[in-house]
């Protein structure tokens, strides 16, 4: 029997309007990697943060190494040599990387024998005495706001190791690292733990809990469904536990039925605000009843592609016409109401306002006109129950119904809000910028049906992703941006996934 | 050329210590409009001292003088309380609370010393008097050409004010304190998970933003008018805003701020006197300066960076 070093019992915790977690039970050995899988928003987080003390459970109890704690905050935490990566990093943007790493524990000296400074020559060396030993590539003296992601990720695992902290969680480590940095991290995870070190991974990914975990719970809507050993049980099997159904991996798809043409882009350049040429002289046709997949590497100009498409930034030449109408210099209003929906790469920024409520963010494409406003009037009645509507029809998970603030859902309950309101506007053509990117398994399928649904009534879908897997399983036309430029566009089932591979990376052209 | 230099240390001195109280407060991530204001009930706290001993010490005994400026501390760190209970505890809109803190103090102060007065001295004055401040002269270094003017008419409370810049400096970029302090302006969230309380840090800085405003106050009630009247309120803390911005939150810079402001005003000051220009249009003069100030701030302010996390009321559940 392996020690135990973390032991929950009964742990329950409730936010007003929902229960985050609900009488989980777990048990977590001293030295292994120990990952939680759920969904969006299945408590996983909330979990762990009351490990770390960020919450108090409302009931249960918490076990470290054979003692009843009670942890009230991050600091209380800290001294039970616990540490925790957040998803969204607390670092301090205009310090140094050593200066982050030592705070609230700085080493220090004495001026004149009497007053006390900091000690920063020692804390340098100590900071890359840890760099050393775990082969990080950092500098101590960099300032956090020139560093990349998955640096500042890496003066996080510091900050934890510096406390010498021995139960490490991760909250989400890869959500913002490419496949690359990825590998790199899920290193420093497996070197981590044959240091003796406790590992408890938070995460939706499956292959990463395949390749580095030793054993996995799943939590599903706030229960713990199932804990088990990983090398013995199929990812299958894992998502089945995760979504509590079987997951079809494959879209089903019949062939598509082209009607007329909706978007017509021609000869399309766009500049960006440096007034570099992001997309250089883009033809292309999407059909009604069609999925025009865009493939490409990222900054191959999707972004200002789609942007130019919705209005949100200007063609320097070229025309699009939708619907036969030629759009070119029309308002975002205008194309909105002629039916063009757009769900956007940069849903925080552009997506929606995250301090106004589900009701209002549903409604913000169409607040000025009928039902919604009279006049000059909105009609308070009928954004609510709108929302109300689309919460049921979509499946959006928000703990206060319609007047819950947006900030405080998932990633994935806000993509689901961002999409409801697109396609229930009904409109022609419909356009996807990496609608799955930070989404689990079960959205991510969830969207890629909705998608193949949209095309099934006839719509025009334009699909721009960077995940070769979801435009293969979605397109029926493939276009491949390469340096802004579209280097092919042929019908998916003609191009094999090595051939969009090699456009994608400018080898064949 | 030597009392251009004279009186603009004078100046801009006061007008530092009071804008390093700024950069303490809104480098913790509380915006503090409320400068003015803790100078000037600083200056009131320190002249009510002054003015009630008058019979205790001996008439030229410096005893009063120096005990001022430890009251002004106290009066100003007090009057801070206020600012810091509404920022902090109350988590009100910093600017508005800055704001009143202001109209507080004039109103207070005024109220405070006309009933005093009454009730101990018989008038109903709004001043308290002070006995002049001793200056001194530094022989020898004092007639080098130019700098010598450092060193002469020194007031006492140039040197305290120095001294006391010099230790804040040290606080700010060298301790923990500061490091915990510098981190609550920029992610406060970081500074929580740390384990560092937040609210106390920023508390702590507002006190000190009030402390050293009251020790500023002081001075310029020396220094401009030998009393503490509701005249005290003539700007200072607002130019001292200015300085920090001027500075960018900064103390080295801040100083070099303060004294371009000091030094610009006395020059004005010695122009008029020289040109003997004519009372009506003296008082147009005086504002080249500020005008002066103002285009200066106009093109050198641009790349300047405040705090990140400035005027945000410090909530843990906020992601």
């Amino acid at each position: 029997m392996p020690e135990s070093i973390v032991e929950m019992r009964h742990i329950t915790k409730r936010f007003p309007g929902i229960v985050a977690n609900d009488d989980i039970n777990l048990s977590i050995h001293k030295g292994e990697i120990f990952a939680l899988l759920g969904e969006n928003g299945a408590g996983k987080s909330t979990l762990m943060s009351m490990l770390f003390g960020m919450y108090e459970p409302d009931e249960g109890e918490l076990i470290v190494r054979g003692k009843k704690v009670n942890i009230t905050s991050p600091a209380e935490a800290v001294a039970l040599e616990i540490g925790m990566v957040h998803q969204h990093f607390k670092l301090v943007s205009n310090y140094t990387v050593t200066e982050n790493i030592i705070m609230g524990r700085e080493p220090l000296r004495r001026l004149l024998g009497i007053l006390p400074y900091i000690d920063r020559k020692g804390a340098e060396l100590k900071v890359q005495a840890l760099c050393d030993r775990y082969g990080f590539d950092l500098n101590p003296r960099a300032v956090i706001e020139d560093l990349g992601v998955s640096q500042q990720q890496r003066v996080e695992i510091l900050k934890m190791l510096y406390r010498e902290a021995e139960i490490l969680i991760f909250d989400e480590p890869t959500a913002m690292l490419t496949p690359q940095e990825t590998a790199r991290l899920l290193d420093i995870i497996r070197k981590l733990r044959d240091d003796g070190k406790t590992v408890i991974l938070i995460t939706h990914k499956l292959e990463e809990i395949k390749q580095v975990a030793d054993r996995c719970a799943v939590l599903n809507r706030g229960r713990l469904i199932d804990v088990f050993d990983v090398a013995s049980t199929s990812t299958r099997l894992m998502a089945a536990k995760m979504v509590g159904r079987e997951i079809d991996f494959e879209v089903d798809k019949t062939a598509p039925v082209f009607g007329e043409v909706i978007l017509d882009v021609s000869q399309l350049t766009v500049l960006d605000a440096q007034k570099v040429a992001m997309v250089k002289d883009v033809s292309f046709t999407v059909h009604a009843g069609e999925v025009f997949a865009v493939a490409g590497v990222a900054g191959n100009g999707q972004v200002e592609l789609a942007d130019t498409l919705a209005g949100l930034l200007a063609a320097k030449e070229g025309s699009i016409s939708f619907k036969g109408e030629n759009i070119t210099r029309a308002s975002v209003r205008k194309r909105t109401v002629e039916g063009l929906a757009y769900i956007p790469e940069d849903r925080h920024g552009v997506g929606l306002i995250l301090d106004f409520p589900v009701s209002d963010n549903l409604a913000s494409k169409a607040y000025f006109r009928p039902p919604f406003a009279k006049g000059p009037f909105l009609q308070q009645f009928a954004f609510r129950q709108y929302a109300d509507t689309l919460i049921e029809r979509y499946d959006i998970r928000c703990s206060k119904g319609a007047l819950t603030p947006v900030r405080s859902m998932s990633g994935g309950n806000q993509q689901k809000l961002i999409v409801a309101r697109e396609i229930d506007a009904d409109g022609d053509l419909v356009i996807f910028v990496q609608p799955t990117r930070g989404l689990d398994i079960g959205a991510t399928m969830g969207i890629r049906q909705r998608i193949i649904a949209e095309r099934d009534k006839g719509k025009a879908v334009l699909l721009i992703s960077l995940e070769l897997d979801e435009v293969l399983s979605c397109a029926d036309t493939i276009g491949v941006l390469y340096d802004g430029r579209m280097t092919k566009i042929a019908p998916a089932n003609e191009l094999s996934r090595n051939e969009v591979g090699e456009y994608m990376m400018g080898v064949q052209r | 050329m030597n009392q251009i230099i004279v009186d603009g240390l004078s100046y801009a001195l006061p007008m530092l210590i009071i804008a390093i109280g700024g950069i303490y407060s809104e480098r913790s991530g509380v915006t503090n409009l409320a400068l003015e204001g803790l100078l000037g009930f600083g200056a009131f706290a320190g002249g009510l001292f002054v003015s009630f001993t008058a019979g205790i010490f001996l008439a030229d005994s410096p005893v009063p003088f120096y005990l001022s400026f430890l009251f002004a501390a106290i009066g100003g760190g007090l009057f801070s309380l206020l600012h810091a209970l509404l920022c902090i505890k109350l988590k009100a809109n910093q600017v508005i609370s800055g704001v009143v803190v202001n109209i507080a103090a004039v109103a207070l102060t005024g109220f405070l010393a006309v009933q005093l007065n009454k009730a101990v001295f018989g008038g109903a004055s709004n001043k308290f008097m002070l006995s002049t401040a001793p200056r001194y002269t530094v022989p020898g270094l004092s007639d080098i050409p130019v700098l010598g003017g450092l060193f002469t008419n020194v007031y006492p409370f140039e040197l305290i004010i120095v001294v006391l810049a010099i230790v804040f400096w040290f606080i700010l970029y060298r301790t923990r304190f500061g490091l915990h302090l510098r981190a609550c302006g920029d992610n406060p969230q970081a500074v929580d998970a740390a384990g560092i309380n937040v609210a106390r840090v920023r508390l702590v800085a507002v006190i000190i933003s009030g402390v050293l405003s009251g020790v500023g106050g002081m001075s310029f009630a020396y220094s401009i008018s030998a009393n503490v009247s509701p005249a005290i309120f003539f700007g200072a803390g607002y130019l001292a805003i200015a300085a920090m911005i001027f500075g960018n939150w900064k103390i080295v810079p801040t100083l070099v701020a303060c004294l371009i402001f000091g030094l610009a005003r006395s020059a004005a000051y010695q122009l008029i006197l020289v040109l003997e220009m004519d009372a009506s249009v003296t008082d147009l003069a005086m504002i080249v300066p500020y005008v002066l100030v103002l285009i200066l701030l106009i093109f050198f302010s641009k790349r300047n960076q405040a705090p990140k996390a400035l005027g945000q009321i410090y909530d843990k559940s906020q992601r």
